[in-house]
């Protein structure tokens, strides 16, 4: 009965992960580094809800799973577990930022200037068909500016707080192993403010969107302004054993601050993610806005975002009901045949009427 | 298939908390550690996560190295003492509360087990009741034990003689014969 | 000092895959768990190589109590043949070393889906139950922070509730598989989706049972001898599936929890869903040696 099932079962499954496997050849170090060159913007979204800052291995993480992104992130989440760590960086603030593009809709100029910086915003979206006929698209090169932007800038709620339009929020001055790390403790509620940052940071962005987007059609209390979406990079400074600080590399990342009136005061809500994900960070920050004094249970509660744009455990949960579910079934099947047994015998035997 | 061999300190962590769970599995059960002491327990449960007391220099500089936090006994989730004249620290332990019962502290204790006071003990684990000989201990620190815990608040207790270990959950009702 | 002396030895995979920390933090919940029997305890759950709500909360205690002597049996609705229970399977024993075996009877540890074995299990066993949802308030209450306030008053009036609600409408309690059971007299737990004929195998059982959620980040435990009971009203006894009485078509064996195996002519057949059970009975009518333990249920009575 069981005994050529159960190995017919393990012959099944390595069957089913080749024949995913089949039609896309081998995963070569070429492969890896092409993909890593041609798709910064999705390796970078996946580093986000990856929470693991590592170019190369996202890359590989794309190639290994055909481009299936949930499978992706839950490779590198489950690699990312298990690394030791060795050190908690310093704190990274806005104006230390090396700014590629920042742009404020709450004000037409803001102090530092506008940077339009790398973005698709204003392109005119039309497939480059020719390119499947034959030809080579080669992008046109970039023309420096005459004088280049500042590298670092000031955050725009900085100067709004000194102009008293909003109250900055209190400094945190917890470092190294004291913050709170949401992937070494249980996310609980009201949630430790490090931990709503950082479940923000490695949400999945389609899920944040969702529930950022019913928030902004008005799901939510507060309608967005963004003060601020910023790309950058920022520079990862940690404490050699031997007592000196020095920088491990730059890592890039993706900031948003929004903003709503509040009373006489602007409310702020805000989050940043690794890689650049512009879509992201704003719908996360909108979630931020709207979290506080939320109703219990709708989509702008803390504990309802949090939880509800986890992508691992989301997707992991949706596909989990693929598996067999009959054993539940069966005790569902009996309790319903007997409620249906015990109608049909109440309307054979009428109560005898007072 | 090669697969992952377990290092020295995995095997003992890993025969240490089987003991350990047994024991608070079925209190009033003497189980046994791999090795003598606190040590293992220390290898076993404590890392950079826990705030811990202890009244011994060397535990102490054991549990300095896992990066737990050393503090005083009220703010400890896992408290190893060595002398215990009497009962007083029990006061400090942290209890949790009816929200977050889990944040009730693991006292680890040394004791004489199988001589001294004879104990009844009843509830969860125990079939029936059981009945267990404990010497070392402070003369008010069952009544203590009894008037501290208010379930599902209270301290999880290890008992350890060499390489014997017993559990006591804050479930079990130990009454004194 | 140098970086090197911060971090450990490079290995390719941590023994049991959890590295030593994950295994601490699960270790400090699970005695906290089996302290405070049925009450719910938060866990950080770290990723592993499997999809969240494909038996990850198993998984790492599994992981986390394995060494290489550990015999592993693995169950996906009572079979040991499923393709999760197989694929769980080969983790184990790929992480670990560990011997497998399918005999309820050899294991040292069981991780199991939705189902308890027909055989009991003794004093020396640990049963770990992959749980999709540990929060037996979620139909009446689904905000995770109001229903932990109901546990920690007890307060299941509005599960009582629900309960009477159905057997007014539907003349009976209409709760399939995850009975919510009051355990210790203090917390109502979920057992997991595990059929009513199964709750009453954690009742005052010799073994020790883990329930663990990965993707809710909860685990809860019920020792050895422990009440567990299923929330009834005096007058409304507790009611398991009605299989006492069907017999397998493959094995012979009767008396047990069945897979219903719709039939082309409309009808139904039954198979006995403990496969390894329906296999020792099989070998025996084939004149096989075979060891059976005592089982919980007997002639289809949960024995006294």
């Amino acid at each position: 009965m069981a005994y050529v099932a159960t190995r017919g079962g393990e012959r099944a499954i390595e069957q089913s992960q080749r024949l995913y496997r089949a039609e896309m050849g081998a995963i070569t170090p070429e492969r890896v580094a092409e993909t890593r060159r041609a798709l910064p913007y999705l390796i970078d979204r996946l580093m986000g809800e990856a929470s693991l800052y590592d170019e190369d291995l996202a890359a590989l993480a794309l190639a290994q799973t055909g481009g299936e992104l949930y499978e992706a992130v839950l490779l590198l989440r489950a690699w990312r577990t298990t690394q030791p760590r060795l050190q908690v960086a310093d704190p990274v603030t806005q104006d230390s930022l090396l700014t590629h593009r920042r742009i404020s809709a709450a004000f037409k100029d803001i102090p530092g200037g506008q940077i339009l910086g790398p973005t698709l915003d204003y392109s005119h979206r039309i497939l480059e068909t020719a390119v499947l006929s034959g030809e080579t698209h080669s992008p046109d090169p970039v023309t420096p500016a005459d004088t280049p932007a500042p590298a670092q800038h000031p955050s725009v709620a900085a100067w709004q707080a000194d102009n008293d339009l909003l109250t900055a929020p209190e400094p945190d001055r917890t470092t190294g192993n004291d913050i709170p790390d949401v992937t070494r403790e249980p996310l609980l509620f009201p949630a430790k403010r490090a931990h709503t940052l950082q479940s923000l940071a490695r949400a999945e962005t389609g899920g944040v969107l969702a529930l950022g987007y019913a928030a902004q059609r008005g799901y939510g209390q507060a309608h967005p302004t963004v003060n601020e979406l910023r790309l950058g990079e920022a520079e990862i400074q940690v404490r050699h054993p031997r007592g000196t600080m020095f920088s491990a590399g730059r890592v890039k990342i993706s900031t948003a601050e929004v903003v709503s009136k509040q009373g006489a005061e602007l409310g702020l809500g805000f989050s940043a993610t690794l890689g650049w994900n512009e879509v992201k960070v704003i719908a996360a920050a909108t979630l931020d806005l709207n979290a506080d004094g939320a109703e219990k249970g709708s989509p702008t509660e803390e504990e309802f975002f949090l939880y509800h744009t986890e992508g691992v455990e989301s997707s992991g949960f949706c596909n989990h009901f693929k598996l067999p579910h009959y054993v539940t079934f069966q005790s569902s099947l009996d309790a319903m045949r007997d409620a249906k047994a015990k109608k049909a015998q109440q309307t054979r035997t009428p109560e005898p009427a007072e | 298939m090669a697969h992952p061999l377990p290092s020295v300190p995995e095997t003992r962590s890993n025969a240490t908390f089987d003991a350990l769970m047994w024991a608070l599995s079925r209190p009033g059960l003497i189980r046994t550690l791999p090795e003598p002491g606190m040590d293992g327990l220390i290898d076993a449960l404590i890392d950079s996560e826990c705030r811990v007391h202890t009244d011994d220099e060397t535990l102490a500089r054991q549990i300095a190295r896992t990066g737990a936090e050393a503090v005083p006994i009220a703010a400890a989730d896992h408290v190893f003492l060595t002398a215990f004249p009497d009962a007083a620290p029990l006061d400090h332990l942290s209890l949790g509360s009816d929200l977050y019962p889990e944040t009730g502290a693991t006292l680890i204790l040394p004791a004489r087990i199988g001589s001294g006071s004879r104990l009844r003990l009843t509830g969860p684990g125990v079939d029936g009741e059981e009945s267990l000989r404990i010497d070392g201990l402070p003369a008010n620190f069952w009544t203590r034990r009894r008037a501290l815990i208010r379930y599902p608040m209270g301290f999880e207790l290890f008992l350890i003689d060499g390489t014997s270990v017993v559990g006591l959950p804050r479930s079990t009702e130990v009454e004194l014969l | 000092m140098s970086l090197k002396s911060l971090t450990r030895d490079w290995e390719p995979m941590s023994y049991g895959f959890l590295d030593a920390s994950a295994k601490r933090e699960i270790r400090r919940k699970m005695l906290k768990a089996i302290a405070v029997p049925g009450c719910q305890m938060p866990y950080a759950s770290r990723e592993v190589p499997m999809a969240r709500g494909w038996g990850t909360g198993g998984l790492q205690i599994s992981c986390t109590l394995l060494n290489p002597k550990t015999k592993v049996k693995v169950i996906d609705q009572g079979a040991d043949d499923s393709v999760n229970a197989a694929s769980i399977r080969r983790f184990l024993a790929r992480v670990s070393g560990a011997p497998t075996t399918l005999d309820t009877l050899e294991a040292d540890l069981i991780q199991s889906r939705h189902r308890i074995p027909e055989e009991k299990l003794r004093d020396n066993q640990v049963l770990v139950l992959q749980v999709p949802n540990p929060e037996p308030l979620r139909p009446v209450q689904p905000n995770m922070s109001i229903a932990r306030q109901m546990h920690a008053d007890a307060d299941y009036g509005r599960m009582w509730l629900q309960l009477y609600e159905q057997i007014l409408r539907a003349g009976r309690v209409m709760q399939g598989a995850s009975y919510p059971s009051l355990v210790n007299g203090r917390f109502v737990m979920t057992p997991s989706p595990i059929p009513r004929w199964d709750v009453p195998k954690l009742h005052m059982a010799k073994h020790l049972t883990i329930l663990s959620a990965g993707r809710e980040k909860r685990l809860h435990a019920v020792p050895p001898f422990t009440r567990v009971e299923p929330l009834v009203f005096d007058d409304v006894p507790y009611r398991v599936e009605e299989h006492g009485a069907l017999t397998c078509t493959r094995s012979g064996a009767r008396g047990f929890f069945m897979n219903e195996i719709p039939q082309d002519d409309g009808s139904s057949a039954f198979e006995i869903s403990d496969s390894e059970y329906g296999v020792k009975t099989l070998r025996q009518r084939d004149g096989e040696a075979v060891t059976f333990g005592d089982t919980w249920y007997k002639h289809g009575e949960m024995a006294q």
